[in-house]
């Protein structure tokens, strides 16, 4: 993969292949330019790769047009970013059930399986408030329950506790953590923060664009 | 999507409501102005649409419009009667003259005067009345709407006596002219009232008032007269039109009146392309975490459309609603005689703010549309 930079172009990602196991937690860690948010973002499908070929979950993104990417991450993943990105004027709940809403889901029907989700995840009283009215740990939990909500095969964590306190930050692991447990979910964390480090089933480093061999990284739960 | 589309603007109070008073006040702008300067031209036609009898009117070749006659011999209006085709022809004089109230007060007035016998030119309003009152020596009678311009003290005018040019004259009656460009109070007397009292001239008659016979038409007769008698003749229409045109054409008003409205539109263009842009560039992470998740170009598009036309319909309401008002409580106010919402103005003003919403909204959109959905991933 490599990005335009000046006159010429920077490669940031270099024949890179990685496993990521369903029913686990995966880190992928490593120092900022690593490469970690571009390799992200191409399994998720919201970038494209300039060579090399794609394959997630049995699909080659590389050869897909731009509608069926759209389709396959409206379906196949699901997106925990690190600021939330929650919209400030929906309800919890609506928020939630934004990526019911856009594959064609009446509003009705995907607010109350969101409402579901959320009671999952702790937020039944706080599904009808505004994300201002949440604190940044409540805020994170719904952004979990729109990841979710649709029952994806694959979901995609960027820095999710980046923006919280140490015990907000746990609250939203183990939550993840039980949403990896599903066998036929896998959940890909890309993080900075070694506090999480023992939620992660296994944990990949990348470095220069190039995925180093397992390594310690202090106490993942289990490698594989 | 569109629900969540409309809710995420009507979230955001302060831009929801600057964008609907944005376009409320805009389209005020332009569908007053409209309003205003489309009923100003119309004053221009109004001395010629006063006179409902006349199909035809005869004049001086030079004439430009009513309230500028040259005066023609009276030699005309027989020559005119003379014309095959011609059912009747009445004589009739407009012109500015000069009226002091009992009090010594002074104002211009538009003298009319009109045909001793039919009484053809008097407003048909209130006419039976303006007709009984007409009749007697030096009567005049007023035109309601604009009488307080000659007694401001808000006296009743009839029963007042006053002097025109020197000569007494007494109000004996009112009538309801439809106002005019020129403004000025109007005064109708019988034609030879009229002559007697306005400045010894050789010629006086302004012009000729001409009925068709039945089966002849105005354009035909008018064909006519022009070629008999070497005056300039135009049918009533014709004649109501040129009236607007020399209001176009001699007036700076079309220009101030295209800057308001212009104005209107810039407005417009401003607070929606401005505070829509402000609106997408503000949410452009939130938009990039929708295009991540799945939401399509295609369902953003008809997001921030949907958007734009809600808003953009509010805004127009407002501003519709406001000059609907505007002209509804001034309907008895004799200085917006004759202003009226044309549903053309309406349309029109419509069709103004759904493209300027719609553009806008385009416009504001591509950066969206082009974006790249990992940027939601980026610091």
């Amino acid at each position: 993969m490599e990005f335009p930079s000046g006159a010429g172009s920077i490669r940031v990602l270099h024949r890179v292949s990685l496993d990521v196991a369903y029913g686990a937690m995966t880190f992928l860690v490593g120092p900022s330019g690593s490469g970690k948010t571009t390799m992200l973002s191409i399994l998720s499908g919201t970038l494209s790769p300039t060579d090399g070929a794609v394959e997630v979950m049995g699909e080659r993104l590389d050869q897909m047009r731009d509608a069926e990417l759209v389709r396959f991450r409206r379906r196949r993943i699901g997106f925990i970013f690190q600021q939330y990105n929650l919209i400030g004027t929906l309800t919890a709940a609506e928020n939630a059930a934004i990526p019911l809403i856009a594959d064609g889901t009446k509003t009705e029907t995907a607010t109350r399986r969101a409402t579901d989700v959320l009671a999952q995840l702790g937020l039944a009283d706080h599904a009808w408030k505004l994300p201002r009215q949440l604190s940044g740990g409540q805020q994170q939990r719904v952004a979990i329950a729109r990841a979710l909500v649709h029952e994806p095969a694959l979901i995609v964590c960027d820095e999710p506790t980046a923006a919280l306190d140490a015990e907000a930050g746990q609250g939203v692991m183990r939550l993840l953590e039980d949403a990896a447990k599903s066998p036929d979910r896998a959940v890909l964390v890309v993080t900075h923060d070694d506090r999480i480090y023992r939620f992660a089933d296994r944990i990949l480093h990348i470095e220069d664009g190039r995925i180093a061999p397992d390594a310690d990284h202090g106490e993942p739960r289990h490698a594989h | 999507m569109l629900n969540i589309a409309l809710k995420m603007l009507m979230g955001d109070r302060v831009k929801y409501l600057g964008l609907a008073l944005g376009i409320g006040f805009a389209t005020l702008l332009m569908t007053q102005q409209t309003s205003i300067f489309i009923g100003l031209l119309t004053w221009g036609a109004n001395p010629v649409l006063d006179v409902r009898e006349a199909q035809v009117w005869v004049m001086d070749p030079r004439v430009r419009q009513a309230d500028q006659p040259e005066a023609l011999s009276d030699q005309a209006l027989y020559r005119v009667r003379s014309v095959d085709g011609v059912a009747w022809a009445a004589p009739y004089f407009r012109g500015p003259s000069t009226l002091r109230s009992a009090d010594g007060a002074l104002a211009a007035v538009t003298l009319i005067g009109v045909d001793n016998q039919s009484l053809i030119g008097l407003p048909p309003a209130n006419r039976a009345e303006a007709a009984n009152a007409i009749r007697g020596r030096n009567a005049i009678v007023i035109d309601r709407g604009t009488a307080h311009l000659v007694f401001p003290d808000g006296r009743d005018p009839v029963g007042q006596t006053a002097e025109i040019n020197d000569n007494r004259v007494t109000i004996t009656g009112e009538t309801r002219a439809l106002t005019t460009f020129a403004g000025l109070p109007i005064v109708f007397m019988k034609y030879t009232d009229a002559i007697s009292i306005t400045p010894p001239e050789r010629n006086k008659l302004s012009f000729v008032l001409v009925g068709a016979r039945d089966g002849v038409s105005p354009a035909d007769l008018a064909a006519r007269i022009e070629a008999q008698t070497g005056l300039r003749a135009l049918t009533r229409d014709q004649f109501a039109r040129a009236g607007v045109d020399f209001i176009i054409n001699n007036t700076g008003i079309p220009l101030s009146f295209g800057i308001a409205i212009g104005l209107g539109v810039l407005v417009a263009v401003v607070i929606t392309a401005l505070t829509l842009a402000m609106f997408i560039t503000e949410n452009l992470k939130n938009f990039g975490a929708l295009k991540a998740i799945g939401v399509t170009n295609q369902q953003i598009l008809q997001m921030v459309m949907g958007q734009a036309w809600l808003v953009g319909f509010i805004g127009y309401g407002l501003g519709i609603g406001g000059t609907a008002a505007f002209i509804f409580f001034g309907r008895n106010d004799p200085s917006l005689q004759g202003f009226s919402l044309h549903w053309q103005v309406v349309a029109g003003a419509a069709l103004v703010v759904f493209v300027i919403v719609s553009a806008s909204a385009f416009f504001s959109v591509r950066r969206v549309l082009k974006m790249d959905p990992a940027i939601v991933f980026r610091g």
